[in-house]
């Protein structure tokens, strides 16, 4: 990866002092040697600026030789007639190095900069999943390390309906924290730039249908109305990220609203996108509640406890803006929650026609 | 006490999911060869000829895939994928590989078992022959391209019942998006998923008793469609 721009700014060197010596041909009739001195002296100061100290110096050389051979007196040859020409050379080199070497320690603190923030994010970003790890996982843990040992000390002599409902137990909440882990790891992958998106056409009702298929159990207390235009678009995305996306909203409502609220699931087309909304309307959420959900939406973060709904939220978030959309929460007149994302239209992709 | 002993292969490395797997299919009647490792998991496929194999994914000597690979190449048997959800891609492989279906980690054995069942079935009654099909009051008729629902004649196009007819060769088991185009458009056409988004809405507007939430053309986020027919 090194060796090309290194090259590249030997290419430039040679570049700047042929054109300068275009330039100086040019201007020979009319100007003072001296100021055909000052083209080279520029065309050295900007590869010294753009490229490595090398190519600087190469430039130098470049332009003290030609500006020898052609210009300076005996014309043709590399001799030097008078002193201070001695001087003009000394100078440039001395410029291309000063200019270079101040160059070269912007760019290093610039990088070093760079990296510190970087490392300051990681840092943010590892405290914040490390609350909400604790935060979230440490009831199940307990439930399970209780029930498995009831299990495995006592088993014999509990009954079978006794014994059953604890093996439940376990997988239930061993099922709550692998989605919990699940997440966590997304959003590592996320906010650190490790996600690739894989973009295909796909169709949002096929989205909402797997969404539902999964969440079933999760939402089988909500009466759950699918909201979908018989005509809409395919869009081109990432199926199983904007799933995700989709179902963390409907999870963040189901553990959030009372059994038998209405949860409506809408689709709509816009000019240039579809937006999708999940909308409550339990209309119990205080201002207090709403705001704190509202931030981690809109921030994207996870911090503070209960973070497996900023988690979630979160993580929606930011798999809508790797799509180019955007995420947001209203309040709904009347009392309910609505989040929505759009999700950028492409031009539909063509199709055969088929008669039948 | 159950009549039919199946025989299935399992090829994992962890020996915690091995002992589960080995108790919960010992219960339903099935003889367990296990193997801890991918290469050990080849010759027993050959030596011990099971009815099905159940292969993790990540092994820690050959890839999953590999192994299914090699099975493929002298064995039609039906094959059962565990994979990890940062597997994505392998998963996709693998079934492209010839893997007739996956299970994501971690799992509950009451899906797993549902899949075994399924891919068994499927070994035991290929369904290339079967004529009829029929799920949630359609039925379809693929030896003389007719179907109904619910008593009444439904048109379907000669690609609808080409797409219907490949899903039902792996009916209650996953087919990926490259297999359906492949067989049903030519492997010209093996990505573009587009047409497979418009003919599988087609197929559930005319088949299925709510095209939202299907019964039975099921979407497999990413990976393909599954057909889940009465048996």
């Amino acid at each position: 990866m090194r060796g090309r721009p290194q090259l590249v700014g030997y290419a430039w060197s040679i570049g700047a002092a042929a054109v300068a010596t275009l330039a100086g041909i040019a201007m020979q009739p009319r100007f003072d040697v001296v100021n055909i001195a000052m083209v080279y002296l520029l065309a050295v100061v900007i590869v010294a600026l753009r490229y490595t100290r090398g190519a600087a110096i190469a430039a130098a050389i470049l332009s003290v030789a030609t500006f020898d051979y052609l210009f300076v007196p005996p014309r043709g040859t590399f001799s030097v007639g008078d002193l201070q020409y001695l001087l003009t050379f000394a100078i440039m080199l001395a410029v291309a190095l000063i200019v270079s070497r101040l160059v070269e320690s912007v760019r290093r603190q610039a990088a070093t900069q760079a990296s510190l923030a970087i490392e300051a994010e990681t840092e943010r970003i590892r405290s914040a999943l490390l609350a909400s790890i604790s935060h979230d996982l440490r009831t199940p843990l307990a439930v399970m390390a209780g029930a498995s040992s009831s299990l495995a000390e006592s088993g014999d002599r509990l009954d079978p309906a006794e014994r059953q409902a604890l093996a439940a137990s376990i997988f239930r909440q061993v099922r709550d924290l692998s989605d919990q882990v699940a997440k966590v790891l997304q959003m590592t992958r996320l906010e650190t730039g490790a996600m690739r998106i894989e973009r295909d056409w796909t169709s949002l009702g096929e989205i909402v249908e797997s969404v539902l298929a999964r969440l079933r159990e999760r939402l089988a207390s909500h009466r759950v109305i699918v909201e979908l235009p018989d005509d809409l678009p395919l869009v081109r995305i990432d199926a199983t990220l904007v799933e995700q996306a989709l179902g963390n909203l409907l999870e963040n409502c189901a553990k959030h609203t009372p059994p038998d609220t209405v949860v409506r699931i809408r689709v709509q087309r816009r000019a240039g996108d579809v937006v999708v909304t999940v909308e409550d309307y339990a209309g119990g959420l205080s201002d207090a509640d709403f705001a704190r959900l509202f931030a981690k939406f809109h921030h994207g973060t996870a911090e503070g406890a209960g973070g497996g709904v900023g988690l979630g939220l979160a993580i929606c978030r930011a798999i809508v803006r790797l799509h180019d959309g955007q995420a947001w929460a209203e309040r709904i007149p009347g009392g309910g929650t609505a989040f929505r994302f759009t999700l950028p239209l492409e031009p539909a992709p063509a199709m055969p026609q088929e008669i039948g | 006490m159950p009549s039919n002993r199946a025989t299935v292969l399992v090829v994992e490395d962890e020996p915690e999911i091995r002992r589960f797997l080995r108790a919960a299919l010992g219960v339903e009647g099935y003889r367990v060869v296990e193997s801890a490792t991918g290469r050990r998991g080849c010759i027993d496929a050959g030596t011990h000829k099971p009815d099905l194999a159940i292969v993790d994914l990540a092994l820690p000597d050959l890839d999953g895939v590999d192994v299914i690979r090699r099975i493929r190449e002298w064995s039609p048997m039906p094959i059962i994928v565990l994979s990890a959800r940062t597997q994505e891609r392998a998963k996709i492989e693998a079934l492209d590989a010839g893997a007739d279906d996956y299970v994501m980690k971690p799992f509950g054995v009451g899906e797993l078992l549902a899949r075994v069942r399924a891919a068994l079935r499927h070994a035991v009654r290929p369904a290339s022959g079967v004529p009829q099909l029929r799920f949630g009051g359609a039925i379809i008729d693929l030896e003389h391209r007719r179907a109904t629902r619910a008593g009444e004649d439904v048109h379907l196009t000669p690609i609808e019942f080409r797409l219907l007819a490949t899903l039902a060769k792996h009916a209650g088991m996953v087919v990926t998006h490259r297999e359906l185009l492949t067989q049903v458009w030519g492997p010209t056409h093996a990505a573009d998923t587009h047409y497979l988004r418009i003919y599988m809405k087609q197929l559930r507007d005319k088949l299925e008793r709510d095209p939202v939430r299907p019964a039975h053309l099921v979407t497999e986020t990413g990976v393909g469609y599954r057909l889940v027919a009465d048996q």
